[in-house]
């Protein structure tokens, strides 16, 4: 017996095809909220701009959709993941939402919990720049942020300030014991020096004079008898 | 030639400079503003200068007076009044030892934080970063990034005094080399070389001091911590503990018993006026502590402040995000309100915040009074890192306190190398410049033990103990001993030939009768102190709770505190004893002499 299988008409096809359409964000919002695979992110603009802050509006949400597939691209490798591979739902006005990931291949399979987390990992300075936040700003709850390597130096800047102090405190010593020891011995120097001349003296002995023991050859000044014409112009 | 004449000050001002150098010192910036918090503000002036007046400066007084008549030593003043006291000179010397152990170590700690503000960001500004650069590092992330880089970074510090295994800290070592190496520069040509000195040490501290006043009044908040300061407290006055706190406070911030005053002045000249000096020093030391606190309690306001704001917007925080409102709704004027009212409308959300929302508390803040290595280390440099270009401020804050300790290591080591070079066997077989030498190479060598990393628990049993009991005792016997030994009558002569006119009445009142009341009360207190209070205890870091926790000291450890004051305190009596059987034998021997003439 042949039953009569009633073929789907045009205007059927297109209204199953319309509903599937206009199911999809319903399926894919399902997807978004009722998944264990969702990470929930919060931005902080006021926090981080004040009164200069940016408005939180699609086009952000657009922005924040392009990175994150950026972000899957990087992690994968596959250029497959799409915006619309981003689903982001449960918006409040603190301005944190639920995001998920679905396979390029299958929009109803999501990507596990632990790639996405990588993925975030992996580009989450390049995230944080795009939208000009921090790590604090810009929470993905879960997930750990990476901290920027502490800068390295060669030698640490504290020795080289040390190197320098203990070099200059190093000479300063040296300079002043050199002068101490400098000074002694010409200190000894003069001692010698006057008992030798004090021989001198006794050697070459003349008549005994006042003029000897002034040891000055030349004589002395005696103004008194002067030719100094300079006063006595009269 | 030169060696006979003793050397002495180029003009008074050095000595003035010298003595303020040595007596303002670390003391009047980490302990006067924590006792002017904790005995009640703006009221603890007045025990603390009514002290003054009744102990401080006549005491201060009758140490310069004592060595600028003797124009030697400790050692060799203190014989020269009596034979029977040549050991209160031995004991001055040994606890200055003690003291220039432990107090250069506190040098090289501000060396180290010195050169390491000389970076991009101070490296107690943040955590260190774990090894799989998730988050910080245990110890730091459980105590606070200040408090991680002095107890592990600075000091390594173990977690008890009986783990005294893993070396020294090389660059603990190697600032307390470079402290000691200064200190050598300083002193090595005695008095002439310190007396140049003194003009910076005593002066760029206020310099910075006052820079710092107009920053810290200038910080957001600064006026709660200087409002708190001064509001009087009067009903501490009632406390004994305030007047007790007063009294040591004054006595150990002059610098008294420790023989630096009496070198300093020995090498005065005869007819110095040492008794304005004596007023304007104690006046000028007080002084500073007063600034110093102020300076201390806008800091304090600051970092209360910064703390109590950092608190609110916490709560804050975990509001908007529990409640997910938009950012603005709560501002951090209003988050006490809003968390009452989100507590009776949500309480069902609410309940799962409850133990995470802190009690901010400004008070309890301010409240939290610190002192010593504590305050200076961690308390203000947790308030730098918050100050903009940090670096400036850290640099400014470390070099004063460098120049704070160095000015009193003046007058320490002074004290020792005074005596040594009053010995003529050994000025005549070293010079001068040797002789300072090993004493600093001997400190120098004692003290790297201290850079271990138990070495903070022994470096806190100097601290407490090595020089508080002994210098009470020294004291007393030093006022007993000019009274009541060498005569006040003989004393007002003296004074008189070198000053021109006899000691005020009310000098006189002090040194025979007050002050060694005082100084008696202060020593008993102290040793009731010791016996009611059991074993000694002390502070231990806990790296895995990053906080201190309380421990006994072990048996070790309380034989050495033991011994520490045995040390000091013996040497009055065993001296005396030796001068005392000396006389016996020799007057034996003389009367044997006259014996054996007489017989011929």
């Amino acid at each position: 017996m042949c039953v009569k299988v009633q073929m789907p008409s045009g205007e059927m096809i297109t209204g199953f095809l319309l509903t599937i359409i206009l199911m999809s964000p319903v399926v894919a919002q399902d997807l978004c909220k009722e998944s264990k695979d969702g990470f929930k992110v919060r931005i902080s603009l006021k926090t981080a701009f004040g009164d200069d802050a940016y408005e939180w509006n699609e086009s952000e949400k657009f922005l924040f959709r392009s990175t994150l597939a950026y972000a899957m691209r990087k992690k994968t490798g596959e250029d497959t993941y799409n915006i619309e591979n981003i689903l982001v739902c449960n918006d409040t006005k603190r301005v944190s939402f639920i995001f998920v990931v679905t396979l390029p291949a299958d929009p109803t399979q999501l990507i596990p919990k632990e790639e996405v987390e990588r993925a975030v990992r992996q580009s989450k300075h390049r995230i944080n720049n795009a939208f000009l936040l921090s790590d604090m700003t810009l929470e993905f709850v879960g997930v750990p942020p990476t901290l920027a390597v502490p800068i390295q130096y060669n030698t640490p800047p504290w020795l080289i300030v040390f190197g320098v102090v203990i070099g200059i405190v190093a000479v300063g010593i040296v300079a002043l014991l050199m002068s101490t020891v400098s000074k002694r011995r010409r200190a000894k120097a003069k001692d010698a020096g006057f008992d030798e001349d004090e021989d001198d003296e006794g050697i070459v002995k003349e008549n005994g004079t006042a003029l000897s023991g002034l040891n000055k050859k030349d004589g002395v000044y005696n103004p008194g008898f002067s030719n100094d014409e300079r006063f006595t112009k009269l | 030639m030169s060696k006979d004449v003793r050397p002495s000050w180029d003009n008074p001002m050095q000595f003035v400079l010298a003595c303020v150098s040595y007596a303002v010192g670390l003391g009047n910036v980490w302990r006067f503003p924590y006792l002017c918090q904790m005995h009640g503000g703006g009221g603890f002036l007045i025990p603390y200068l009514l002290m003054l007046l009744l102990e401080g400066i006549p005491l201060f007084c009758m140490e310069l007076a004592i060595g600028q008549k003797m124009r030697l030593g400790s050692i060799g003043a203190w014989s020269s009044i009596s034979p029977y006291l040549s050991g209160l000179g031995v004991a001055s010397v040994i606890t200055s030892l003690y003291l220039c152990l432990y107090y250069n170590v506190i040098n090289a700690w501000s060396f180290w934080y010195l050169f390491h503000s000389f970076q991009s960001v101070l490296p107690w500004a943040e955590c260190p970063v774990n090894s799989n650069r998730t988050g910080f590092v245990e110890e730091c992330a459980v105590a606070s990034p200040t408090q991680f880089f002095f107890y592990r970074e600075t000091l390594n510090i173990s977690s008890s005094m009986e783990e005294s295994g893993g070396g020294l800290h090389m660059g603990q070592a190697l600032c307390l080399v470079l402290a000691w190496v200064i200190v050598y520069l300083f002193i090595v040509r005695g008095v002439k070389s310190t007396g140049v000195v003194v003009y910076f040490t005593a002066t760029f501290p206020y310099v910075v001091l006052f820079i710092y006043l107009i920053r810290g009044v200038t910080l957001h908040g600064a006026w709660n911590g200087v409002k708190y300061m001064f509001t009087p407290k009067l009903e501490q006055l009632a406390n004994p503990q305030t007047w007790i706190n007063a009294a040591t406070q004054i006595f150990f911030s002059l610098g008294l018993g420790f023989g630096s005053l009496i070198a300093f002045s020995s090498y005065n000249h005869h007819h110095n006026d040492f008794e304005k000096q004596a007023i304007a020093v104690s006046l000028i030391n007080s002084g500073t502590s007063i600034f110093a606190s102020v300076v201390t309690f806008a800091i304090y306001g600051f970092k209360a402040t910064f703390n109590y704001e950092s608190c609110l917007e916490r709560n804050r925080l975990l509001l908007l995000n529990t409640f997910d409102l938009s950012e603005g709704t709560i501002s951090v004027e209003n988050v006490t309100a809003w968390i009452s009212q989100l507590n009776s409308t949500h309480p069902d959300i609410f309940s799962t915040i409850t133990d995470k929302i802190q009690d901010c508390s400004l008070e309890a803040e301010l409240d939290t009074a610190v002192e010593g290595t504590g305050l200076a280390f961690i308390v203000y440099s947790e308030a730098i890192k918050n100050m903009p270009v940090p670096q400036l401020w850290s640099v400014l804050y470390f070099l004063m306190l460098l120049l704070l300790g160095m000015g009193s290591m003046l007058g320490n080591v002074t004290a020792i190398i005074t005596p040594l070079a009053d010995i003529k066997i050994l000025s005549r077989t070293l010079s001068d410049e040797t002789i300072n030498g090993l004493v600093c190479l001997l400190c120098l060598l004692l003290g790297l033990g201290f850079t271990s990393p138990s070495g903070n628990y022994w470096f806190t049993i100097f601290n407490e103990y090595a020089a508080t009991l002994s210098l009470l005792f020294i004291v007393f016997i030093e006022v007993i001993s000019v009274c009541y030994v060498y005569g006040l009558k003989r004393f007002e002569k003296d004074i008189e030939d070198m000053l021109g006119h006899r000691p005020h009445w009310y000098l006189k009142l002090m040194w025979a009768l007050v002050s060694p009341l005082l100084l008696l009360c202060l020593f008993i207190f102290y040793i009731i102190n010791y016996i009611q209070g059991g074993a000694p205890t002390y502070q231990a870091w806990d790296k895995h709770m990053g906080k201190s926790v309380v421990k006994e000291y072990p048996v070790y450890g309380q034989v050495f505190i033991a011994l520490l004051l045995a040390s000091s305190l013996s040497c009055v009596p065993i001296a005396a004893l030796y001068a005392f059987c000396r006389r016996k034998t020799r007057s034996a021997v003389r009367e044997e002499h006259s014996n054996t003439n007489t017989a011929e």
